[in-house]
C-alpha cells in the first residue's frame, strides 16, 4: 500500500487549529486567530514541497526530516547565531561595566536575541545559496 | 586531497532524475544537486547509499584527487 502524507497533514491541521484557539484565548480577535491558524497551515502544507526537508511518508506525523546537508546548514547557522549573541552580550557587559551601569535594560537583551535570530536566518539563507 | 565524483554522469547513464535518486537515498533534490556540483561532501553512509542506488562500484562514483600545489 502506498503511504501518503495524510497523517502529517492531519496532525498539522490539528496543531494549526489548536494554535489559532490559543491565540483566541489570549484575547485576540477571531479574524486574527483565523489568519494566524491559516498562515500556519499554509506553511505546513508548503513545507513538503519546499525542498528544505527530505520527505519520508513511512514516519507518519514526523514525515519531514532534515537530511545530512540541511542538518549541517542548520548546525552552522545555529553556531553563527550563538557566537554573534555571545559576542554582543560580552560587548554590552564590557560597555556597561565601563560606564558604571549596575543593571541592564531588558530591551537591550531583546535586541541581542533579535540579532541572534536574524543571524540564524541570514546564515541559513546564505549557506543554502552557496552550498547548492 | 579533494573528493571528486561522477554522480551526474552515472545518474544520467542509469536514466534517473535527481528527484528519483534523492527519493531512493532519502535526501532532498537540493542535496543531490550540491553533491553533483561538488559543493557538498556526503558522509560515507550517503556515498555508499548513492553507489548502491545507482548500482555502481563505489570507486567509479567517488575518488580522491590531490589538491593542486600552490606555487
Amino acid at each position: 500500500m502506498k503511504q501518503t502524507l495524510m497523517p502529517y497533514y492531519l496532525s498539522r491541521a490539528a496543531f494549526s487549529i489548536a494554535f489559532g484557539l490559543l491565540f483566541l484565548a489570549t484575547g485576540s480577535p477571531w479574524w486574527g486567530a483565523l489568519l494566524l491558524g491559516g498562515l500556519l497551515l499554509a506553511l505546513f502544507i508548503w513545507a513538503p514541497h519546499s525542498g528544505r526537508y527530505a520527505v519520508h511518508p513511512e514516519f507518519g506525523m514526523t514525515a519531514l526530516r532534515r537530511d545530512e546537508r540541511t542538518q549541517v546548514i542548520n548546525d552552522r547557522a545555529a553556531r553563527n547565531a550563538f557566537v554573534v549573541s555571545m559576542l554582543l552580550l560580552g560587548a554590552i557587559a564590557v560597555l556597561a561595566g565601563a560606564s558604571g551601569a549596575i543593571s541592564l535594560s531588558l530591551s537591550v537583551l531583546r535586541l541581542v536575541l533579535l540579532a541572534g535570530v536574524l543571524t540564524y536566518f541570514a546564515s541559513d539563507l546564505w549557506l543554502r545559496k552557496t552550498q547548492q | 586531497m579533494n573528493l571528486r565524483n561522477n554522480l551526474k554522469d552515472m545518474r544520467v547513464q542509469k536514466n534517473k532524475t535527481q528527484e528519483q535518486l534523492a527519493g531512493a537515498v532519502g535526501v532532498t533534490r537540493q542535496t543531490i544537486i550540491a553533491i553533483e556540483k561538488e559543493k557538498f561532501v556526503p558522509s560515507v553512509k550517503l556515498a555508499l547509499e548513492l553507489a548502491h542506488a545507482l548500482d555502481a562500484p563505489f570507486e567509479t562514483l567517488f575518488w580522491l584527487e590531490k589538491a593542486e600545489e600552490k606555487k
